[in-house]
């Protein structure tokens, strides 16, 4: 049986630190079958916590990317009507010779009809994203990755298979998943996520972490960064959110940061150094002053 | 266990936090699978299955630390070192839960409850006991009466347009006659985003349909062709070319001097909460000179520009406020530049401190705007008394309104939004609208009825509010 512990271990090795809220979210998640729906700032690890679960677990990723007007057809599943078409076309010949022995109409198209399920199988299913995740013979992970950037309609779609896991295609019946998916949403709230979405998800906010797990992130993601600087940047960085910045700096930037100097090969934080890196960590121009400024106060 | 969380759930539902059956039922389930291993954990694991929105999360630590602080032993196996033991814990634990008060926003060690090393999963059954809310407490016992009124249901959004029991309302009437500071409470804030949340929601409905029939237009022969690929190019469905959509376009002038202080932070909060909700506002605000204050109602907090406001930064507070002035300037500095003829909102007392009037400005403006809407905090029967030009300014909008609770302000600024957005309706809609309007029914407090018969006026209390 895993444990939280477990969780966490086994996170570690996929490159995510973790803390005990997102260990007992996975753990649960993993033990009651149900959806989780992350919040929290851009940048603090929403989609790469579901990255390191695939890997570490070893289940397929199966993203799907929300955008506005996003439909069934593009998270469900769809008709090939191509092929249909293709298909019906090719076919010509036998269908008229397997009308031709029909006496009337009405026989032809009895016998026609009773062959339509050729026409709607899963032949001619074209699996997306959540279908096919339901489908997969191994447990899978989907990814709905940014919730908040589809419609109204599209989240009540999502209610059916997210409580039951089963879709349902008029043409076919319900389709219950093979392997229910481990499932995470995320969400940067820009928009309110109905309450019915909510009631069926474990809700987990990930806010900026403490500092003695960001420097843990920063260790693993780039173990050639040394602990002091590490710890030198998290600290800085934390002041920096503190400033008020019209974009604050986020996880993805503290790595992004630790990148830039390892490669700089640089060992001490000074304010020339960050004047000089200053565009990794602020991204608009009010910004970049302000970094600065906190530079000179801070590290000189 | 399950009356525990039966018992927790109720108290959160008390506090205003929603929790369907579903997830206390979760909870349950949650706290089987992981044990109740330690304080910490247990609160993780509900707050997991029990809160879903950021901002309950601070409501559910209160809950928690002050449901699970209380707890008595009644085990009549327990020997008397035990007992005194289990007693000072007890003590203990008020003490730390009044030190713990001010500060426990997050986690970490909460109050008490012993959880962690001397009860097992197996004693269970004796947690009961500790958990039950000490009759002779007073403050158990609100909880417990309050507890049958479900008062947790009572904030979900309900059908009708007024809401009575707003906490904001009561907020301000009861601040009324105290001075008043300028910067806003956390309880303001939060009542204000209520307030707006719930006037979006009910806009929101309206506005997709009247988006979606916007789109009637001319047929679109590629998209139908496209669509139509699977029916064999025969055309079942149709594509229709999407009409350009005029955005709504809002200008606010807003009085800060002293006069209309009560009314206009609560316009510039208004105002702070709608931006970026839908519409393209831009907002102005003004004494004796006029500034734009669109850029920083985006991107400061409410509270510093309110003091930057206050400070006399952006435009000098301690001259006298002069509409005319204002106009003058407005028109020469930005009229030109409005486009999209926006609807214009105007908060002001229309107090001119006997300087020239300049209303032909507002005729120039008139014409420029799609609505214009001038908003008093002044009775009518005043509209005319001393430096008031009320009456002069009126006769240019298209309505003036009497505005006193944020509740007015936000019906009107509603009602002005339907409006707009029914200006780019279809004509199916509009008719729609119309009906819809025609069928209201309006009663007394309505703000409606405010000037016609004087009639209304028995509704605001004279206390304060009048000699501004």
């Amino acid at each position: 049986m895993i444990t939280e512990q477990g969780v966490k271990d086994f996170l570690k090795t996929g490159g995510y630190i973790a803390d005990d809220a997102i260990a007992t979210a996975v753990f649960l998640a993993l033990r009651m079958e149900k959806p989780i729906l992350i919040e929290g700032p851009p940048g603090v690890g929403k989609t790469g916590l579901a990255k390191a679960l695939s890997s570490a677990l070893d289940f397929p990723l199966v993203r799907l990317q929300c955008y506005e007007g996003i439909d069934e057809g593009k998270a469900l599943y769809d008709w090939e009507y191509g092929k249909q078409l293709l298909y019906t076309q090719l076919l010509r010949t036998q269908l008229d010779n397997y009308l031709s022995v029909s006496a009337d109409l009405r026989e032809a198209v009895e016998r026609l009809s009773a062959e339509e399920s050729l026409f709607f199988s899963r032949n001619f299913l074209v699996q997306r994203p959540i279908l096919r995740s339901f489908l997969s013979e191994k447990r899978s992970l989907l990814l709905i990755d940014e919730i908040d950037r589809s419609d109204d309609e599209f989240e009540a779609l999502l209610l059916e298979c997210l409580s039951d896991f089963q879709v349902s295609i008029p043409e076919l019946g319900v389709i219950e998943a093979k392997r229910k998916p481990l499932t995470i949403l995320t969400s940067n709230g820009t928009r309110m996520i109905s309450d019915a979405l909510r009631r069926r998800c474990l809700y987990l906010y990930i806010g900026y972490p403490d500092l003695e797990r960001e420097v843990a992130i920063v260790r693993i993601k780039f173990p050639e960064i040394c602990d002091t600087l590490a710890r030198q940047m998290v600290e800085f960085l934390r002041k920096a959110r503190e400033l008020n910045l019209r974009k604050p700096p986020s996880v993805s930037e503290t790595l992004d940061w630790a990148q830039v100097l390892s490669i700089l090969k640089e060992s001490q934080l000074t304010p020339e150094v960050v004047a000089n890196t200053v565009g990794v960590i602020a991204k608009h121009q009010t910004d970049l002053q302000k970094v600065n400024d906190l530079a000179v106060q801070e590290l000189s | 266990m399950e009356r525990i969380i039966a018992g927790f759930v109720a108290a959160l539902r008390e506090s205003g936090i929603r929790v369907s059956p579903g997830e206390s039922l979760d909870a349950v389930q949650a706290l089987g699978l992981c044990g109740m291993t330690g304080r910490r954990s247990s609160r993780q694991l509900l707050r997991l299955t029990l809160v879903k929105n950021v901002n309950d999360i601070p409501v559910f630590n209160e809950v928690f630390n002050r449901y699970f602080s209380r707890y008595k032993f009644f085990d009549p196996e327990m020997n008397v070192p035990e007992l005194m033991d289990a007693a000072l814990i007890d003590m203990e634990g008020e003490f730390n839960y009044l030190n713990q008060r001010q500060d426990d926003d997050h986690d970490e060690q909460g109050p008490l409850l012993k959880l962690d090393s001397d009860i097992n999963p197996e004693d269970l059954q004796d947690l009961k006991s500790l958990t039950e809310i000490d009759p002779d407490d007073s403050d158990g016992n609100e909880i417990v009466v309050q507890m049958k009124g479900y008062r947790g249901k009572a904030k979900a959004p309900r059908p009708t347009r007024r809401y009575t029991q707003n906490p904001l309302t009561i907020e301000l009437n009861k601040s009324n006659s105290a001075p008043m500071g300028i910067t806003f409470t956390h309880e303001e804030q939060i009542a204000m985003q209520d307030v707006v949340s719930r006037m979006m929601m009910r806009l929101r409905k309206d506005m997709k349909r009247m988006k979606n029939n916007q789109n009637r237009g001319k047929l679109h022969v590629i998209k139908t062709i496209q669509k139509n690929y699977r029916h064999d190019m025969v055309p079942f469905q149709v594509a229709l070319r999407r009409k350009r959509r005029e955005k709504p376009r809002l200008v606010v002038l807003c009085d800060v001097s002293f006069s209309v202080s009560h009314a206009s932070r609560f316009m510039l909060l208004l105002l702070h909460t709608l931006h970026n909700q839908m519409l393209d506002v831009r907002s102005f605000i003004f004494n004796r000179e006029v500034a734009e204050i669109t850029e920083m109602l985006a991107n400061m907090p409410v509270n510093d520009l309110m003091e930057t406001i206050d400070k006399g930064d952006i435009v000098d507070l301690d001259a006298n406020s002069s509409f005319g002035q204002v106009f003058l300037a407005f028109k020469k500095r930005y009229l030109e530049n409005l486009r999209g003829r926006p609807a214009f909102i105007i908060l002001g007392d229309a107090r001119n401190n006997y300087d020239e009037a300049n209303d032909w400005v507002l005729d120039e403006i008139r014409e420029k705007a799609r609505y214009m809407l001038w908003l008093t905090p002044e009775e009518r029967d005043t509209w005319k008394r001393g430096d008031c030009l009320m009456d002069i300014y009126g006769s240019y909008c298209d309505r003036v309104e009497v505005v006193k609770t944020v509740e007015d302000l936000s019906l009107v600024v509603e009602d002005l939004l339907r409006d707009i957005y029914a200006d780019h309706a279809h004509p199916i809609d509009k008719k729609r609208l119309r009906e819809a309007k025609a069928a209201e029914v309006y009663d007394s407090k309505d703000y409606y009825t405010r000037g016609s018969s004087g009639g209304g006026e028995a509704v605001f209390e004279p206390s304060g509010r009048s000699h501004w």
